[in-house]
């Protein structure tokens, strides 16, 4: 791993169902840095990102993470410890949040702290509710999540795998789930933490977002990238068929997603 | 039936219980209108006379060798009687506590079958003179030196019996004893010789047949006598004459004698009682329900409660072992779990009683108390474990991977997440398999325990009706069930919406 990389993918492949979904993927992204995976539906971009924590096992490369290595045949049971000691490091954003239903959302942000760590309970409960005000959710501590809003509900994720103090924080296209009036408010605060330095690896399908927040974009497209470069080249100049493919639907519309 | 509804009507407006189990308890315990049935019994050209099989040998018991499957001195003694009378004998089968009862409704024309004359019995049923003299055989162990001479010996100690028996009623009005009631003949024995009792009094012909031949146990002395008889419902003077007299011929020309002497069951005493008489309807043995029968149904709900929350407590907990070996344990764990739901879910909760508590008692020796709640918690743990796998499937798997994702190991998922989710998804469940275990823990009283129902029994045979306390058995279930089922359904509503 090159200095100053967080996340270093080599040849990557992953089968889904007998059938490729990934191929000879490499991707290195740095410390501080935002990268943005963007792509059609079902060119392999959350398959790409979960296995960067093992969610979604590998069949062929190597992934090397927050200083560990994950490698194809890795299995939850007899390798849990080595997957904990990523996964403790590397945090993750669902699609649809995925919040404990029976914590409030001061429980869902301590909960890791307070078991995993160890912290004691206070402590947990410190660091949870700092999050939860950096997320702009202090008054809802004590709410349970179902009656929060999706958007809200989102930024209690956010806080709950800040909470671990992830070297690099992996988002699984965190706004798709959401009513469009509420897109905004989370984008707001994934843009906060890419202002404060934090590592993070995004899949959107929000590219106004991209080009404002990344400082790279990548693009999948039958599980291989297409292109990879900074917004502006990728964005505005780009090189290949399928990414012009790709933003010529988007452009048609491009002020509504461009916010 | 009629005559009776008055005051049954009374009871629904004190006690607002449903009118369609009131109705059943009425036709379950009325009698048919007075009239003479030998007339229609000779036009049938059938005695029915009823007796239960599990009372064994002597008395009626199978016996594929016969021609009619049965044997036993009462089958002889029947089937002399129906000759004699012109008639073809036929058995019915019944439960022996309950012969009375169903002689009462008309289920058989006479009772035969070892039935013990007692006041409470002569005060619902006429006898005929009687027809065998016992005697009741005290049994105890060779290694208990324990000189006992009669129950006054026995304070402070525990003496087995059939429940409704003559002996029953020596024990019970015996100061100090601790009485253990029994349904079979077998198992008080068993029970002694596993130190489970301090003494059985029975019959001398049962203890001779099934106590005496067991080498630990001796017999330890003789305290009462009685008399067996023909019990005939009182209405019936007409059959009463009939029967008693055919027996009195029987005695007459030695064909009961003849008929003892092949079963080995002459001797001595039977010589005196061929002086006897019929005996009709006494109204004085009649006990009415008093205060003392409240304090004793109290003191059995209060071990129903008991033995059900133990149980349900020990099911919930092997359930939840069950479901998690089900679900995350290796390929032999999984199929154990399996085994053990299926089997326990598929045979009948009363074969597992008597299996936990007699069929295991040389390696497993457990009081009849802790045998009820482990054999009752064992059976439910195999449903509470159904319940909780559905619990499990209704937690999504994103709630898993949101977990792993944060670094919980599988261990603290599957307690701090996943547990809870489920548990709240089989809430409900559970309260509502409490009613139905509340009401299963009856099924105890089939190993010696007296619970509710059971009790129920006791006093309906005391007090020779089976509409007040059976009100008053189905007032005490209802007020522990329905506060229960009233909170199963506050959890559905409350649990309704799916966790997001």
């Amino acid at each position: 791993m090159n200095d100053g990389a967080v996340v270093a993918v080599r040849g990557l492949g992953a089968r889904l169902g007998g059938k490729s979904v990934l191929e000879a993927i490499d991707l290195e992204v740095r410390r501080g840095e935002v990268v943005a995976i963007i792509g059609p539906s079902g060119s392999g971009k959350t398959t790409l990102l979960r296995a960067m924590n093992y969610l979604t096992p590998f069949a062929a490369g190597e992934v090397e993470i927050a200083g560990h290595r994950l490698r194809p045949g890795m299995n939850e049971r007899t390798d849990a410890a080595a997957l904990r000691a990523v996964r403790t490091r590397v945090g993750m954003v669902f699609q649809s949040f995925h919040l404990f239903p029976h914590f409030t959302a001061l429980g869902n942000v301590a909960e890791a702290p307070r078991h995993v760590l160890g912290l004691p309970l206070p402590a947990a409960e410190a660091r949870a509710r700092a999050l939860l005000e950096r997320v702009g959710l202090a008054a809802y501590a004590d709410a349970s999540p179902q009656t929060l809003s999706g958007g809200q509900q989102q930024r209690v994720a956010i806080a709950r795998a800040l909470a671990m103090e992830p070297v690099v924080l992996l988002l699984d296209e965190p706004t798709s789930a959401l009513d469009p009036r509420l897109v905004g408010e989370v984008l707001a605060v994934v843009a906060d933490l890419a202002a404060g330095g934090q590592t993070m690896v995004i899949v959107t399908h929000e590219i106004g977002f991209a080009r404002r927040v990344a400082d790279r974009v990548v693009v999948l497209a039958g599980g291989r990238i297409a292109e990879s470069g900074t917004p502006e080249d990728v964005l505005e100049h780009p090189r290949t068929a399928e990414t012009r493919a790709l933003l010529g639907m988007d452009r048609r519309d491009g002020s509504a997603t461009d916010r | 039936m009629l005559a009776k509804f008055p005051f049954a009507k009374r009871k629904i407006t004190k006690r607002t219980v449903p009118a369609l189990l009131l109705l059943a308890l009425v036709c379950g315990c009325t009698r048919p209108q007075a009239e003479d049935r030998l007339a229609a019994i000779r036009a049938r050209g059938v005695l029915r006379w009823g007796g239960d099989l599990q009372g064994g040998e002597p008395y009626v018991f199978q016996d594929p060798g016969s021609p009619s499957g049965l044997s036993g001195f009462e089958v002889d003694i029947a089937g002399a009687l129906a000759r004699r009378l012109g008639l073809a004998a036929e058995f019915v089968q019944n439960d022996w506590q309950t012969l009375i009862p169903s002689l009462e409704r008309g289920d058989f024309d006479v009772a035969l079958n070892g039935i013990e004359v007692t006041p409470a019995r002569r005060a619902r049923v006429a006898f005929t003179r009687p027809y065998y003299a016992f005697t009741e055989t005290l049994v105890m162990r060779r290694d208990d030196g324990t000189a006992a001479r009669g129950l006054e010996d026995l304070r402070g100690r525990r003496v087995g019996t059939l429940e409704g028996s003559l002996a029953h009623d020596l024990v019970r009005r015996a100061p100090g004893v601790e009485l253990v009631l029994y349904e079979g003949v077998e198992e008080p024995y068993l029970d002694l010789e596993r130190n489970r009792l301090d003494a059985v009094l029975l019959d001398n012909i049962i203890a001779a047949r099934y106590g005496l031949p067991r080498p630990m146990l001796r017999a330890a002395a003789t305290v009462g006598e009685g008399v067996y008889a023909i019990a005939v419902r009182p209405d019936e003077p007409a059959l009463l004459t009939a029967v008693d007299g055919t027996l009195a011929a029987m005695m007459g020309d030695g064909e009961l004698r003849t008929i003892l002497t092949r079963w080995h069951l002459w001797d001595g005493h039977q010589e005196v009682i061929a002086s006897e008489q019929a005996m009709g309807v006494d109204a004085r043995g009649r006990e009415s329900l008093s205060l003392g029968h409240v304090t004793l149904f109290l003191r059995a709900t209060g071990f129903t409660i008991v033995i059900s929350v133990l149980a349900m407590g020990l099911a919930i907990a092997g359930g939840l072992v069950l479901s998690v070996a089900r679900r995350y344990g290796g390929p032999a764990l999984r199929a154990a779990g399996g085994t053990y739901v299926e089997l326990f879910r598929g045979t009948p909760v009363l074969l597992q009683l008597y299996v936990l508590y007699y069929g295991l008692a040389p390696i497993l020796p457990l009081t009849a108390f802790s045998a009820a709640v482990i054999g009752l918690g064992l059976n439910y743990a195999a449903y509470e474990a159904e319940l909780y796998r559905a619990g499990l499937d209704a937690v999504p798997i994103g709630q898993s991977e949101a977990a792993a994702a944060l670094g919980m190991s599988r261990g603290l998922t599957l307690r701090r997440i996943v547990l809870p989710q489920a548990l709240r998804v089989a809430l409900p469940g559970i309260a509502n398999d409490f009613i139905a275990l509340l009401k299963d823990s009856s099924l105890v009283s089939v190993i010696t325990v007296v619970e509710l129902t059971k009790q129920m029994t006791i006093t309906a045979v005391d007090v020779r009706g089976w509409l007040v306390p059976g009100l008053l058995c189905a007032a005490l279930y209802l007020a522990l069930s329905y506060p229960l089922s009233r909170l199963a359904r506050r959890l559905e509503r409350r649990l309704a919406p799916a966790p997001a």
